[in-house]
């Protein structure tokens, strides 16, 4: 898809963790957990995450190291997991699965290639979590008292519609659609060990003199998650012709162009399936006792792994920063 | 254009009070002496330092800002004895401090002070009551709650007017009062705060003992703990934000 192709389009910024102001992130859930799974957590001894029935729970872990860079830095995490696919139409259904036999194609040329980027994102893309890590994840985050909310379909574009509602300062995601759902400032790597890149809308939609209608056209032209872009068009091209005849359908009219069920994917992201039904306390008080007790000794995670994010958490939980006096 | 000459001891201790927060921090280096101020990347401590010209055996300045790190300095200062002079002079052309100690030199290449975490606000903060205290009571204190806890707590009892140290660990708990006999002055005023010890500790580190320490303390805020070096020519104010209370 046009990933790389929205990253040069996308205003970016590095901006260290101690830079950044506190609020909420309405983080994608389902992409900040397969960083854990398929980079982080998949180099170290299987054994230590998995259970004596077989059951991988290297979730788990992937929480328990993953939320103290939340925490540390004054970001209130609010977890948004997918609901099930968007409502599609049967032609719909079959090109997704088209899509999806692509990315598998491509996953393996990654993987040839050793593109470990691209592999974790192409994973994310064409696995779905288990149930057993569905469910572990949902209850881990209920003693460490982390909200979640249920998206009715994509959890990126629910992640967007509730910063756009000001519930939430950013959308955590590695994602660049962020953009396209309409998400005003969006955080990326922040499950690498590095300091977070900065998305924003705005500054992307001034520096490129573009709605965020014509972006969205752009990205279609491109070729986007739900569809197939025009043969040749990169995003220069794409930029290009969208501001030179106004939108997606012009450019079809005038440069005798096409993109298969273009209305019904511009559809997917100007109106996106989300819900307002939805509400979250950032207040925390976790019982790190249980959570412990619930990792280590029901799902026999090495306590070795997790002590130390434990650890951090409960101290970024306890101890206050001198901000809140300045 | 800076050009100093300071005692190893002063120079030492100076480092030693900002070392315990950073491992590089800005220095100004104004017309009436030096500023340091610097916060932890936690945001949890923060140290503001002075030490006046006064505080130097020579001292020439026109309110520049280096970039230092703090522990190369710092193994630099200690190659001297103490009662030695070390002798600082800015290289403007290459961003370099030249350091003398009697007939050694040494070349230091600077920080860019840019690339320094950005120096914090003083919190304006109105607390309840002041003690002021030996630093050896204060290294007493932190010792024995080191043996027990991570973390301690600090308060005045305003109406037995008397200064208290609280440290409960897993089995073992440590207790100390100081009543105003005991201590230099006190200005009571109902407060107490949880602080971890871990950055207690090294705050102590930089307390001389026999220094007059003032504490400032309030209820769940922030203690500021105010102690002068160099024989009363440079000042240390440490900022210490404070533990929620569990219980």
């Amino acid at each position: 898809m046009g990933n790389a192709d929205l990253r040069d389009l996308a205003h970016l910024e590095t901006v260290p963790f101690d830079e950044l102001d506190p609020g909420v992130v309405a983080v994608d859930a389902h992409n900040w957990l397969y960083r854990y799974l398929t980079t982080t957590v998949r180099w170290t001894n299987d054994d230590i995450y998995t259970t004596s029935d077989g059951d991988e729970v290297a979730n788990l872990v992937g929480i328990v190291q993953g939320l103290p860079k939340f925490l540390e830095h004054d970001l209130n995490p609010v977890m948004v997991f997918d609901g099930g696919p968007s409502e599609l139409k049967a032609d719909e259904i079959a090109d997704r699965r088209e899509q999806r036999e692509k990315y598998e194609s491509q996953l393996e040329d990654a993987r040839e290639a050793g593109d470990a980027v691209e592999v974790a994102r192409l994973e994310s893309a064409t696995q779905r979590l288990t149930p057993v890590i569905q469910e572990t994840s949902r209850e881990l985050l209920e003693l460490l008292d982390i909200p979640f909310v249920e998206a009715p379909a994509e959890g990126e574009a629910q992640c967007a519609h509730i910063a756009k509602r000001g519930d939430a300062e950013y959308v955590g995601t590695e994602d660049y659609d962020a953009l396209l759902f309409g998400a005003p400032t969006t955080l990326r790597q922040l499950t690498s060990k590095g300091d977070p890149e900065r998305m924003t809308l705005d500054e992307t939609l001034a520096a490129l003199d573009l709605s965020l209608e014509q972006l969205v056209d752009v990205a279609i032209l491109c070729g986007t998650d739900f569809n197939e872009g025009v043969h040749g068009y990169g995003p220069k091209t794409a930029l290009k012709k969208v501001k030179a005849h106004g939108d997606l359908w012009a450019v079809f009219e005038q440069e005798d162009v096409y993109v298969e069920n273009a209305d019904l994917v511009r559809e997917l992201f100007r109106n996106p399936n989300v819900t307002d039904e939805y509400s979250f306390d950032v207040d925390l008080d976790p019982d790190i006792e249980a959570a412990r007790a619930y990792v280590v000794d029901e799902w026999e995670v090495d306590e070795s792994e997790v002590e130390r994010g434990f650890e951090r958490i409960e101290d970024a939980l306890t101890q206050t920063g001198l901000d809140r006096w300045t | 254009m800076f050009k100093a000459i300071v005692s190893a001891e002063t120079l030492k201790t100076t480092l030693d009070s900002v070392s315990v927060l950073v491992d590089e921090c800005k220095v100004h280096l104004d017309e009436d002496g030096i500023e340091i101020r610097a916060v932890d990347p936690a945001n949890v401590g923060m140290v503001d330092l002075r030490l006046s010209a006064e505080a130097f055996e020579s001292y020439e300045a026109d309110g520049g800002v280096i970039g230092v790190n703090l522990s190369r300095l710092e193994d630099i200062a200690g190659m001297a004895d103490s009662g030695q002079l070390v002798e600082l002079e800015l290289d403007e052309e290459t961003r370099k401090l030249h350091i003398q100690i009697d007939g050694l030199e040494y070349t230091l290449a600077l920080i860019d002070p840019d690339s320094i975490r950005q120096e914090p606000d003083i919190p304006d903060l109105d607390l309840s009551a002041e003690v002021v205290i030996e630093g050896k009571d204060i290294n007493r204190a932190v010792k024995a709650s080191d043996m027990v806890s991570d973390h301690i707590a600090l308060g005045v009892d305003a109406s037995d007017e008397l200064f208290y140290v609280d440290a409960e660990g897993d089995t073992d708990d440590v207790h100390l009062e100081l009543t105003t006999e005991q201590l230099i002055d006190l200005q009571a005023g109902d407060a107490r705060s949880l602080f971890s010890l871990d950055y207690l500790k090294d705050m102590n580190k930089a307390i001389p003992a026999d220094a007059e320490v003032t504490l400032e303390l309030g209820e769940e805020f922030p203690l500021k703990i105010k102690f002068p070096i160099a024989e009363g020519q440079g000042s240390v104010l440490f900022v210490l934000a404070p533990r929620i209370q569990s219980d």
